[in-house]
């Protein structure tokens, strides 16, 4: 009956959306960092750690109001209590083990073996227990019990939980940790030296009566404070045997710390590349409507210009080191990774869908091309691809690959002589309107609700006062452009309206539309 | 007997999209190259040429001053250098050529092509435009390219012309329906948008250039009018 009952709750709670979107909430305000309002938990979390560390201080000397230390002893605690069991429930699921182990059993013909389901949620929760990090959550919730004098010291621990919310810790524990080996050795012949000057120091010094150094305490202080080179010079051997000793060991100390900073920095100089990858892999996760460039060469070089100076977010991405090094300098997002692997997606953590504009295929390499726009259609079915053709024969093969628009220069070549000849007064003008870099531009405009409502009609617009031309509207209800409208136009929100003027007088006649107050 | 001819230098596929593109304007293309063996397995006819050529038989053999150059050798020094050498022989002759970069377009410029197309250039404006502005790069793109009925003219006022000796911000554009009016090109050629502040002082001379978009019935009423044909 209760086995049946178990059963039955966890395929309930495994199927509940709303179970499933609550946790999933909670999962991503403490675990995910692409998750944006888990940057104001950590700013929160870490202005309770450093509340709860100036109350401890400021109450060692002086009298702290009731307020605070009921604030910092009790609400500090069990918000953090209430963070360390929120964490050990998103950890892994209840439910989805039992439901498993039902379907396991059920389907070879077996008793569901409940039993086995328990041990396998404890060993998973066990597992996260006794992580470090959740075993400094739990001992910052300790000075709750204030009454313990001793507890109290245990709000130190709170700020071990910096760790937890500030990247920079991780990352500068991440880069010690790969020369784990030389510290630990360095450690060990540390240890073996201030032991043996210790003992050394206590055999020469103990008997004199006039030496500072009476106990084997003394010695290892000594010992310690003369090998990491600060020298207090509070305790100092006074006989010629302890002062052989004390140069041996001052020696042998220089060396220890020239030891140690090398050790660091080495460690810094390695990773520092894995640094900034990691550091742009993290920007480009938080980055949305971008365009991501696959393959930089000439043509996507003068993209990105033209783009940059709309400010738009451009990544690019690229197999050649020299290529993505001359994108960074061009001072563009660019990642060594290959665009035509699956892999590099994953690894970069790029929501096609939800993050990127478009995807311009940018290679002078139909074969590359083609292979980067099957990758990506692969993952996403309805990403805008753009692509770069370099030989006619195969554009029918980039539209098999799922591209969306193909630019063929050779083609444009053609068509532009093709007008230059015909007629190269319009063409002059079409192509200076085209161009960032003259004055006078063509521009389109969104007509927003609050457009609408304010201009219903197009004759209400007043461009004339502005000297701009509308060429025309496009009406994207009916997905036409209509040329020259009369002035009774209707103008609806999601109609888009083509300008040609200076490109300040645009911008202003924009603004007036967008800042026009509402009729009353 | 001298042709109004199109000769375009390169074997390659800026040549023939060329070639495709300019065959109706013109009685005769010519294609030349530098590599001879394209010469011989070429289904059309390719001429072979080499840099050193003097191009007497060009001069015998066609209407300079009607026809037109195109220097489109992929080896861009090559490719000015073949300007360089069409120019110092013929002084009339039009030559468009390309350009990866900027910087050769300037070269080819300063070699003496009339006109050049920068093609790296040219192809990331057109991808910029069509990311950023799809609308109007589809208008744009079908009233200079496609066969739509929204046209792209240039009218010549004339003599007869009824906005002659007019300012152009007095000119009543509005009784012209259907049309719009983009910029005025003058005879030095300098075209002036036609809100700009010298634009609107400018007073309507005889030989000036009217850019205007409309339909094509639009456009064929306006030219009656503005030539008061």
């Amino acid at each position: 009956m209760l086995k049946t009952l178990i059963i039955n709750g966890a395929y309930y709670l495994n199927t509940s959306k709303s179970y499933q979107k609550r946790k999933n909430f909670f999962y991503n305000l403490l675990e995910n960092d692409k998750y944006a309002y888990k940057h104001y938990v950590d700013i929160l979390m870490i202005t309770l750690i450093f509340i709860s560390v100036a109350v401890l201080i400021r109450e060692v000397k002086y009298p702290v109001d009731d307020a605070f230390l009921f604030f910092s002893t009790y609400i500090i605690s069990i918000i953090f209590f209430i963070e360390y069991v929120l964490r050990l429930w998103v950890f892994s699921s209840v439910s989805s083990t039992i439901v498993a182990q039902a379907e396991h059993d059920t389907f070879l013909n077996n008793e569901v073996r409940l039993l086995k389901a328990f041990k396998s949620i404890v060993k998973r929760k066990f597992s996260y227990i006794f992580s470090v990090r959740a075993i400094i959550d739990l001992l910052a919730i300790l000075p709750f019990f204030h009454e313990l004098r001793l507890l109290r010291i245990f709000i130190l621990f709170r700020v071990f939980k910096l760790f937890r919310y500030a990247k920079s810790f991780q990352t500068l524990a991440s880069v010690l940790a790969i020369k784990k080996f030389e510290f630990i050795t360095l450690a060990i012949f540390s240890s073996i030296v201030v032991f043996i000057s210790s003992v050394l120091i206590y055999v020469m010094e103990a008997n004199n009566e006039a030496s500072p150094i009476n106990t084997l305490f003394d010695a290892i202080y000594w010992s310690i404070v003369t090998i990491s080179t600060v020298g207090y010079g509070d305790v100092t051997p006074i006989t010629p045997e302890g002062r052989l000793v004390a140069m041996i060991v001052i020696t042998i100390g220089i060396a220890v710390l020239a030891f140690t900073t090398s050790l660091v920095v080495s460690a810094f100089t390695e990773k520092l590349d894995e640094i900034k990858e990691v550091k742009i892999i993290t920007d480009v996760s938080k980055l949305y409507d971008f365009y991501l460039i696959c393959g930089y060469e000439d043509v996507a070089r003068e993209l990105v210009k033209k783009l940059k100076k709309k400010q738009r977010n451009i990544v690019v991405l690229d197999e050649d080191e020299k290529r993505v090094a001359l994108a960074q300098s061009d001072g563009v997002i660019a990642l060594n990774y290959n665009p035509a692997n699956v892999e590099s997606y994953k690894k970069l953590n790029i929501d096609i869908k939800k993050q990127v504009k478009s995807i311009l295929c940018l290679r002078e390499d139909d074969v590359e091309n083609v292979y980067t726009a099957l990758t990506v259609r692969s993952i996403d079915k309805d990403v805008f691809i753009l692509s770069l053709l370099m030989n006619g024969l195969n554009r029918k093969k980039l539209k098999f690959a799922g591209v969306d628009n193909i630019v063929y220069p050779q083609e444009l070549v053609g068509l532009i002589t093709k007008e230059l000849i015909g007629k190269p007064v319009a063409f002059e003008v079409i192509h200076q309107l085209r161009s960032e870099d003259t004055n006078v531009n063509i521009d389109e405009i969104a007509v927003t609700s609050r457009i609408a409502q304010n201009f219903p009609h197009l004759g209400m617009l007043g461009n004339k006062n502005f000297r701009v031309i509308v060429l025309g509207i496009y009406k994207s209800s009916v997905d036409k452009f209509y040329f020259n409208p009369i002035d009774s136009t209707v103008l609806q929100s999601g109609d888009y309206i083509l300008v040609v003027g200076y490109k300040v007088f645009i911008e202003e006649f924009e603004n007036h539309l967008l800042s026009r107050f509402d009729y009353e | 007997m001298s042709k109004k001819t199109a000769l375009i230098f390169g074997f390659n596929q800026y040549s023939s999209e060329i070639a495709i593109n300019v065959k109706d304007k013109y009685d005769n293309i010519e294609l030349y190259s530098l590599d001879e063996k394209n010469c011989n397995d070429s289904k059309c006819k390719v001429e072979y040429f080499d840099l050193s050529d003097e191009w007497s038989h060009i001069e015998k053999s066609v209407d300079v001053k009607n026809s037109i150059a195109f220097c489109v050798l992929e080896d861009t020094a090559k490719n000015i250098f073949l300007t360089i050498s069409l120019r110092a022989y013929f002084s009339d002759l039009h030559i468009i050529a390309i350009a990866s970069n900027k910087e050769s377009a300037n070269k080819l410029l300063m070699a003496g092509a009339s006109k050049v197309v920068p093609i790296v250039e040219t192809t990331a404006e057109i991808i910029a435009n069509m990311l950023e502005l799809p609308i109007s790069n589809k208008v744009l793109h079908s009233i200079l390219f496609e066969e739509s009925a929204l046209k792209i003219a240039q009218i010549e006022v004339t003599v007869k012309s009824d906005i002659k000796d007019e300012k152009l911000l007095d000119v009543d554009w509005t009784k012209y329906q259907g049309i719009i009016v983009l910029s005025i090109m003058h005879e030095d050629m300098s075209s002036e948008f036609i809100y700009s502040s010298k634009a609107k002082h400018h007073i309507v001379k005889e030989g000036d250039t009217l850019v205007v978009v409309g339909y094509e019935n639009d456009i064929k009423k306006f030219r009656k009018n503005i030539r008061s044909e």
